[in-house]
């Protein structure tokens, strides 16, 4: 157990008596070594910018600083001048009472009670729940950072002994729950089921924000490798490890559940299994949500999806046909093979784990899926697959922000313009917009160091707009406020800057501007 | 003189002497500077240009670099503002009569305080103490307060303030900020406004409202903004550059130290002294290094 310095802070500090209260603070923090430092704020209800710069002074002797139970006045304070990102700063919780209310879904890590007509709130089963909590919540803001639209929860509450995420949820339906009530919908679920994994597996993930599905996996191969005759076993473990890490997202528990249509628009949720790695690591789970799991007893998937078997079957079958693009059942069969390796090494080590060995039927099940797994890796030499080509798919590039790349960039939107046939003329206008801009953000977002560019160009159905959105993680520059440019005055008199943006502005039909969660994202369309 | 504009350097343009409210007086600056590394340095005493004539005089050639400061307290109907003059010519008119107005100000307040606790609680001090006070180039309220623990009127010199030398509000004649600025352009300066978003020291300014006091001060003839200064997180920082360079200003680097009066360090200034420096910092170096 780590030993920490608890201290609490009181009433005001402003520049009165900010002075006493550093010393105090340094004199109670004298014998302190490395051990982690808490404020306690519960009590401090207004800190001045002299009180900042207390906190400020002793951050940068005690390192592990975190400031706790600030109330929300305090926290603002605190979140306006960038304090909470430089360190730990927890707001103080309300205490929310789910006595009496409707239970709306059960998940592996909590469930999920109404609290009223447009809330819900996500109560964890870990009573240590708030770094879930915490972690649940980075990834779906960098998910929905990168253009997955997901369900942020926006306040953290106390319940009973645990902790909660709420969540404003109107009206929302699980695809489980729409396939059970509306049966007639199934074409249209595995549609969208299709085009969420689509967005996600298309999403690249910089470097070190999510977990590497590929080394989950390995635990998987590892366990149940154990199980298999010693030939099989080794094979399933080279599969396993010739399959090349990749830095596109998955979600790794992906579920009808887990998807929600909330008005008029799908969102996935249930975040905490973000990662990165190569596609078939999905499709496995996929496979046991759908399949694998109630492959011995058929009813198991009632209880779990609410929907039969059969359902699930031809779920999974029209799943994989669309997700792959083609009817060619030689194609489907053979990556169905794969995933279900994946799927199985994955039931028999959870199963070895947490399943109830002295049960008969936990036993046949695994026989089961052994028997199963022996079969396909009979037959089968490797776990990639061809990812069939997909616009989704090359509608974002990421690229380091300097004008050499300018031309890269010119040339992944015109490719996009010219597979529309646009007139040249469009052309010439929505590359001045780019230049203008990707050289505007290679030469300031992150001057004087180097990073990262965003670029996605989505072109809507029937090719009637272009929408670019340029994203950096740069210093916060909004060039839409600059005033435009007095175009009376002579040239020589103009002030210099502010022609470019003026004139992206001029040749574009819709610009805006958002700073969010530590990104510019300039979005420009274009009306082809 | 130490400075090289092409090596890695350590600057710091905000500190205080015992001209003003530091611990450290401008002969023993010099040498506390150089210790600490720093190649390029500046005073910035309240009100006073005083330091700087005097440094400007013991520099010797092995001392970091140096050029002018000062800090001058503004206010206006809007708020406060501290406004940093640097470079300027330490011989001109313009800042010596805007210097004598301020100097003045306190004098008169160190007497008003001093009647004041004589008349309500009868602290009387020898004549000699008083006129070495009123000599001093900025007695103030912890001035008088030492002295009234010395002769046992209070145990500390926070409670002599609180509870006997803030019982008298005594007005401050503040200058504007357009004064100040204008003083220091005649005297061949720039002027730059200190921590930008925490007002005068006690306020926390940001977002539009920065924004429209930058703009402002601009329009008066503002050139440069205080980005680099040891009290802001990353994000003033950020918010404060992003200012500058949208109104086209200079950027500066401060500590802000006062020597032992507050627990801040030279050269602390949030700057990465590994990594170059933003141009506009190079500008406002060049400009007054000329």
């Amino acid at each position: 157990m780590i030993r920490t310095m608890n201290i609490e802070l009181k009433g005001r500090i402003d520049s009165g008596n900010a002075p006493k209260i550093e010393e105090e603070l340094l004199e109670q923090l004298k014998d302190n070594g490395k051990e982690p430092v808490i404020l306690d704020a519960a009590e401090l209800n207004y800190i001045s910018s002299a009180g900042l710069r207390v906190i400020l002074r002793i951050k940068k002797t005690y390192t592990d600083l975190s400031i706790i139970n600030v109330n929300s006045d305090v926290y603002e304070t605190f979140e306006m001048t960038g304090f909470t990102e430089m360190m730990h700063i927890e707001k103080a919780y309300k205490v929310v009472s789910i006595e009496g209310c409707e239970e709306v879904g059960r998940g592996a890590n909590g469930t999920i009670y109404r609290i009223d007509k447009d809330n819900v709130v996500k109560v964890y089963n870990n009573a240590d729940a708030l770094e879930d909590i915490q972690h649940e919540r980075e990834v779906a803001k960098l998910a929905l950072i990168l253009g997955i639209p997901t369900a942020i929860s926006y306040d953290v509450v106390r319940v009973g002994e645990s902790y909660g995420s709420v969540f404003e949820f109107l009206n929302a339906q699980s695809f489980a729950k729409i396939m059970v009530n509306e049966p007639d919908k199934l074409d249209w679920c595995v549609q969208e089921f299709v085009k969420m994994l689509k967005i996600i597996h298309s999403t690249v993930v910089p470097e070190g924000k999510l977990p590497d599905m590929k080394e989950t996996a390995l635990k998987w191969a590892q366990r149940t490798s154990e199980e298999l005759p010693a030939q099989a076993g080794e094979k399933l473990i080279r599969l396993f490890e010739e399959v090349p890490r990749d830095n596109h997202m998955i979600h790794g528990d992906y579920h009808t559940k887990n998807l929600v249509f909330q008005n008029d628009e799908v969102l996935l949720i249930d975040m905490d299994t973000l990662a990165v790695g190569h596609p078939v690591f999905e499709l496995g789970p996929i496979y046991n949500a759908l399949q694998g799991f109630s492959e011995y007893d058929h009813d198991v998937i009632i209880d779990f999806q609410g929907y039969n078997y059969d359902t699930a079957t031809t779920f999974w079958k029209k799943f994989l046909a669309l997700y792959l693009k083609t009817t060619d059942e030689k194609i489907i069969r053979d990556v169905e093979n794969k995933a279900r390796i994946v799927g199985y090494s994955r039931l028999i080590r959870r199963t070895l784990r947490k399943g109830d060995l002295t049960l008969e039927k936990t036993q046949k099940e695994i026989a089961l899926w052994k028997e199963r797994l022996l079969e396909l890796l009979e037959v089968t030499d490797t776990l990639i697959f061809d990812e069939p080509a997909d616009e989704i798919n090359n509608n974002e590039l990421e690229i380091e922000a300097k004008a050499e790349n300018l031309n890269t960039v010119l040339d992944f939107v015109d490719k996009k313009l010219e597979a529309v046939g646009c007139s040249p003329r469009t052309q010439m206008q929505v590359d001045l917009a780019v230049e203008e801009i990707f050289i505007n953000i290679a030469h300031y977002a992150y001057a004087p160091g180097i990073g990262n560019a965003i670029i996605r160009a989505d072109i809507n159905d029937n090719n009637s707009q272009l929408k670019l959105t340029f994203i950096d993680r740069g210093m916060p520059y909004d060039p839409l406020k600059r005033e435009d440019p007095d175009l009376t005055l002579p040239a020589d008199e103009r002030d210099i800057g502010g022609l470019g943006i003026f004139m992206t502005k001029k040749s574009v039909d819709d610009i805006s501007y958002e700073y969010r969660d530590g990104c510019n994202i300039l979005v420009v369309k274009k009306n082809l | 003189m130490i400075f090289d504009e092409n090596k890695v350097n350590r600057i710091d343009f905000h500190m205080h002497t015992t001209v003003s409210d530091g611990t450290d007086t401008p002969e023993q600056i010099i040498g506390i500077v150089r210790d600490a590394g720093i190649t390029l340095f500046s005073v910035a005493d309240h009100d006073s240009i005083k330091s700087s004539v005097m440094i400007k005089k013991l520099l010797t050639e092995n001392d970091p670099g140096f050029f002018s400061g000062v800090e001058f307290s503004c206010r206006d109907d809007e708020g406060k503002y501290h406004i940093l003059g640097y470079g300027y010519d330490t011989n001109a008119e313009s800042l010596k009569k805007i210097t004598e107005f301020t100097h003045n100000n306190r004098m008169k307040k160190a007497r008003l305080r001093l009647e004041y606790i004589k008349a309500d609680y009868g602290f009387e001090f020898p004549r000699e103490e008083i006129e070495n006070l009123l000599r001093m180039d900025n007695p103030g309220k912890p001035h008088i307060g030492n002295l009234m623990v010395k002769y046992g009127y209070a145990p500390t010199k926070e409670i002599a303030i609180k509870d006997y030398i803030n019982k008298l509000r005594v007005r401050t004649d503040y200058i504007r900020p357009e004064t100040a600025i204008e003083g220091i352009l005649a005297a061949g300066g720039v002027p730059v406004l200190a921590h930008p978003a925490y007002g005068d020291g006690d306020q926390l300014i940001i977002g539009d409202e920065l924004d429209k006091r930058i703009k402002k001060l601009k329009d008066f003839g503002l050139e440069g903004v205080e980005c680099f200064y040891s009290g802001f997180t990353v994000k003033l920082i950020r918010d404060a550059m992003s200012l500058a360079d949208k109104y086209g200003l200079y950027i500066t680097a401060g500590s802000d130290y006062h020597g032992s009066n507050k627990m801040v360090e030279l050269g602390d200034t949030g700057l990465d002294y590994t990594k170059d420096f933003p141009e506009s910092l190079h500008k406002f170096i060049r400009r007054v290094m000329q």
